[in-house]
């Protein structure tokens, strides 16, 4: 029997649309099946409609702080409505430019749910039809959604996941928010800067947990200076929906217990892979905690089928998605010269106030390997730009091997910092050593000045500071 | 020696008829010496620089870069200066008659594809016709196959400056660690040349190694070694495949002592300097009439040439049988029920069943060197099998398939056919092969005949897996079969030869078990 196509992947999302354009531009005969929407919760109800949501907040943000700037406005009016129409704009924008693309690269996109029948072959449902298709290679890319957490139901009403999060009817006079990942961070600041009485809950010991722990206290300290109130060590334990507010228990890791009374409560401790109702099971493909099991080519254990993004595990993020894509497929076409993923050095951004970008290992991680460590910081405090933005909390940090001069590590919080790790990202990425970067000329005046500085510290040799 | 010659495309393999002329090291006017390098010439093979074959003037270029003509095709004109240009004329003129197909005409259909950059990643469309290149030796079958051999009586070192010798036979000697003071030379004045140098080698019983191609150019020297190894920015790395510059070529002025970019710059500018201006493109004729003319693409060429040949030189026969595939396709569900990592088709089984085949029938697996009048026989059966492409078709060959297992033939045949649909096929992964087999089943073919991939000597050609009423033990049965058909080449394989090949793959088919003993 012939196949349908070489590559026919199950998910539309930042790893499966760019799977489908890389075999494409390889000449392979290239098929997505998406249930829903193409561009995956990324384009939908993830990245891109919250950094539109957040834009809107930045704009409350400088409204409440334009007396430093000379201005003076009475009373403006806000109408949450517009900001969730425009972040929805943004995203149907861009959703229909993965249609275009798709139709450029003249890849075939077929409607349904997708589930594996047999070694390369899938069954397509849509409302009425079933359709069975065979492959050469399938590529998992079916993503994760918002893990629920025991006892606690997220009932789209009240008890809210991201997707009620980034299209409220109105604003709620108080939220907790459950998880300080990137999700809860991003919303935390969100709901805080519009106006609404908000508490952030932690399971672990700190904030940010997967951050440098200097950088997630000094986000904590901001975070209680704009009014957010933070519980780590503390998970919420129940939810009574009896009254007119919700009343929330949380219990902390000593024990004690602590109720608070709010308009709404957002989940958003963790995420979990969308492995059931694939057909997993019938082939015998091994999963790991939840997560489909891969090896560095992304391959599972069933011939000609693999795995990418979210469904493969952590860290969950668009553009490790994106970039396993092109692994995925470049391996599978025998391309030369093909890489696997560093794990561990996979820039991420959390788009709060202020912002985190970081990359490699931190100051902790880097220790426990064993390397002795050479560290540069550099606070924006002295960097002449953030101050002429009046933007100035937060600082670079860089965290150089002592013998090799590797870059191991780069923390970045304060103003855009999102925008600048890529900075770090390239010299990591062409083995750049503290001596390669300390040639390179900053422009000036940027925020990104206080990177070179950073890393010059880190030799001992800052000049302003 | 007449007054006028003619520069010629040479023949540097036994399969080579044609080249495309690259690029001109010599411009009109110029004189040359025998063995001096004059101009570069493609074949679908490789990329070689031509010397000369004897000395002269070069009056007049007669094929432009770009143009492909069939070996013998005339490049330019030699003579003296003193030859009036219409002499000149008068020579081309009758070697256009003579040639009965005049060069210019078989120049005038140049497609882009006809001269593929070397480096085309999409390694060589003239895939099928290579399909079956038995070996580098024997393209160049003058000179033997191995590492050069060389004698005692010669070994030594050149004293540069008390002998008399070309740049090229000074090179090699140093490489081979021979005295050229030991070397008689026939050019003018007892210059040694590289020819010289080979004989002398050659009648003192040494033995030369098989000529690699080589692109040299006057000019700035060109190393040919790995240089993945020479530190180098990305950068000027990169630039580096780009320009075709070897980074040993390069100074290395870049920090912590890599090579640069302005380092690789350097070379080439310097290299610039020492080419010919680049000629103009050939002027494309339009066509007004009322089809739309399509060039063949290299692989459509060498797909028509190659088994145009084999048409036309391989008196065919053909044999077909009827396989019952029943316990095949049970061997095979259960293999693929049980292991996650593994499936099997039907092609996959009878790659294997074909490789066992041939190891009990080795006379069909070989291949006719037409050449040498000889059958070359192989130990391994290495399958080629056709994959269909949107523009052609290409061989991919599982290698000594008789070693290796069903699955590890199935992952193989797995990954080869999706490197040969996205052309990342490397020329050994289609090149050679012992046996074919095609397969038209999955298009509801019933039975066909395959023309044989020379130098191989049979292919295989099956039909549709499918129910079909037949006599069973005495029975009228329904059972799954399939129709093959064996072409063979009747100069080196006989009919019950052939015929006793198919009764071994009967046999191991309907008993698959048998493929593991």
């Amino acid at each position: 029997m012939t196949n349908d196509y070489d590559v026919l992947i199950i998910g539309g999302g930042p790893g499966g649309y760019v799977a489908a354009i890389r075999a494409a531009q390889l000449g392979l005969r290239t098929a997505v099946v998406e249930k829903q929407h193409l561009g995956g919760i990324c384009l939908n109800w993830g990245c891109i409609p919250t950094k539109a949501l957040l834009r809107g907040a930045e704009v409350a943000h400088t409204l409440a702080n334009l007396e430093q700037f000379g201005f003076a406005v009475e009373n403006p009016r806000f109408d949450i409505g517009k900001l969730v129409q425009h972040s929805r704009t943004v995203s149907a924008k861009l959703t229909s430019g993965i249609e275009y693309l798709m139709n450029k690269n003249g890849i075939e996109v077929i409607r349904g749910r997708a589930r594996l029948i047999d070694k390369c072959m899938v069954a397509v449902t849509d409302d009425k039809t079933e359709i069975r298709l065979r492959a050469a290679h399938i590529i998992l890319a079916t993503g994760a959604r918002p893990r629920a957490l025991p006892g606690i139901e997220a009932d789209g009403e009240r008890i809210w996941t991201y997707f009620q999060a980034l299209v409220p009817k109105e604003l709620p006079k108080s939220l907790l928010v459950v998880g300080s990942g990137a999700i809860g961070m991003e919303f935390a600041s969100l709901y805080n800067d519009l106006g609404c009485e908000v508490t952030l809950v932690e399971l672990a010991e700190r904030i940010m947990p997967q951050e440098d722990a200097e950088v997630a206290a000094l986000v904590h300290k901001q975070f209680e200076k704009r009014g957010i109130r933070i519980h780590t060590s503390a998970a919420l334990a129940a939810v009574d929906k009896g009254g007119e507010q919700l009343d929330c228990r949380l219990r902390l890791t000593n024990g004690s217990e602590q109720s608070l009374a709010v308009e709404r409560v957002l989940l958003a401790a963790g995420i979990q892979a969308n492995i059931e109702d694939i057909g997993l099971e019938a082939l015998g493909v091994v999963t790991e905690r939840g997560f489909i099991k891969t090896d560095q080519w992304c391959r599972t254990n069933v011939f000609g089928l693999y795995a990418i993004g979210d469904v493969a595990g952590a860290p969950c993020l668009a553009h490790k998605a994106s970039h396993e894509a092109v692994i995925c497929v470049e391996k599978l076409a025998g391309l030369e010269g093909v890489h696997p993923l560093d794990r561990d050095y996979i820039p991420g951004c959390t788009y709060s106030r202020p912002q985190v970008a970081s990359l490699g290992l931190t100051e902790e991680q880097a220790r426990a390997k064993g390397h002795t460590l050479k560290i540069g910081r550099f606070n924006y405090q002295a960097n002449g730009k953030a101050l002429a933005m009046g933007e100035a909390e937060g600082f670079v940090k860089a965290i150089f091997d002592a013998d090799s001069g590797e870059l191991l590590g780069a923390h970045m919080v304060g103003p855009e910092v999102t925008e600048q790790i890529q900075g770090f990202g390239i010299a990591h990425s062409l083995e750049a050593t503290d001596e390669s970067l300390q040639k390179v000329i900053f422009a000036h005046p940027t925020l990104s000045e206080a990177m070179h500085e950073a890393v010059l510290a880190a030799c001992g040799q800052a000049l302003h500071q | 020696m007449s007054a006028i010659q003619g520069i010629e495309v040479p023949k540097w393999g036994l399969s080579m008829e044609e080249g495309t002329l690259s690029n001109w090291l010599i411009a009109e006017g110029d004189s040359f010496k025998a063995h001096q390098e004059i101009c570069e010439i493609e074949t679908s093979k490789i990329s070689n620089v031509m010397e000369a074959p004897f000395d002269g003037v070069l009056r007049r270029i007669v094929a432009k870069p770009g143009e492909t003509l069939p070996v013998g095709g005339l490049l330019g004109v030699v003579a003296d200066a003193s030859v009036p240009d219409a002499e000149i004329d008068a020579f081309i003129a009758s070697r256009s008659q003579t040639n009965g197909a005049p060069a210019p005409a078989v120049a005038a259909a140049p497609s882009p594809a006809a001269a593929p950059p070397a480096s085309a990643p999409k390694a060589d469309a003239p895939a099928a016709a290579q399909a079956s290149r038995p070996s580098e030796s024997t393209q160049a079958s003058v000179e033997p196959a191995g590492a050069t051999q060389v004698p005692q009586p010669l070994l030594g070192k050149t004293d540069a400056g008390s002998v008399f010798a070309t740049p090229h036979a000074l090179r090699l000697a140093n490489e081979l660690g021979i005295d050229l003071g030991k070397v008689n030379g026939s050019g003018r004045g007892g210059r040694i040349s590289l020819q010289d140098l080979e004989n002398a080698i050659v009648s003192q019983g040494g033995r030369l190694a098989t000529r690699q191609p080589v692109r040299r150019n006057a000019g700035p020297p060109r190393s040919r070694a790995d240089d993945s190894r020479i530190p180098a920015t990305p950068l000027a790395r990169r630039l580096a495949v780009k320009l075709g510059v070897n980074l040993n070529d390069c100074r290395a002025t870049g920090s912590h002592g890599r090579v640069c970019q302005a380092d690789v710059e350097l070379v080439h500018h310097a290299r610039q300097e020492n080419l010919p201006a680049p000629q103009q493109a050939l002027v494309h004729v339009p066509d007004n009439s009322s089809f739309g003319t399509q060039p063949l693409s290299a692989m459509r060429r060498a797909i028509a040439a190659r088994l145009q040949e084999s048409k036309r030189n391989a008196p065919h026969y053909r044999l077909t049988v009827d396989l019952d595939l029943e316990r095949m396709l049970s061997l095979r569900q259960e293999i693929n029920a049980s292991v996650p990592g593994v499936k099997v088709s039907v092609n996959d089984l009878l790659i294997k069943a074909c490789a066992q085949a041939l190891l009990k029938v080795p006379d069909v697996n070989v291949q006719y060197d037409e050449a040498s009048q000889s059958i070359r026989r192989y130990a391994d059966a290495d399958i080629a099998v056709a994959v269909a492409l949107p523009a052609g078709l290409i061989t991919p060959i599982v290698r000594a398939a008789n070693r290796k297992s069903i699955a590890e033939i199935s992952e193989e045949m797995h990954r080869l056919a999706t490197k040969a649909k996205a052309g990342t096929l490397k020329p050994d992964e289609f090149q050679g092969g012992t046996f074919s087999l095609s397969n038209l089943g999955m298009l509801g073919v019933r039975q066909f005949d395959a023309i044989i991939n020379p130098p191989q000597a049979a292919i295989l050609a099956i039909g549709a897996g499918e129910q079909r009423v037949v006599v069973h033990e005495g029975e009228i049965a329904i059972r799954n079969q399939v129709t093959v058909s064996l072409s063979c080449d009747h100069r080196v394989i006989d009919g019950a030869l052939g015929a006793t090949f198919l009764q071994e793959l009967k046999r191991l088919v309907q008993a698959p078990t048998l493929m593991l003993a």
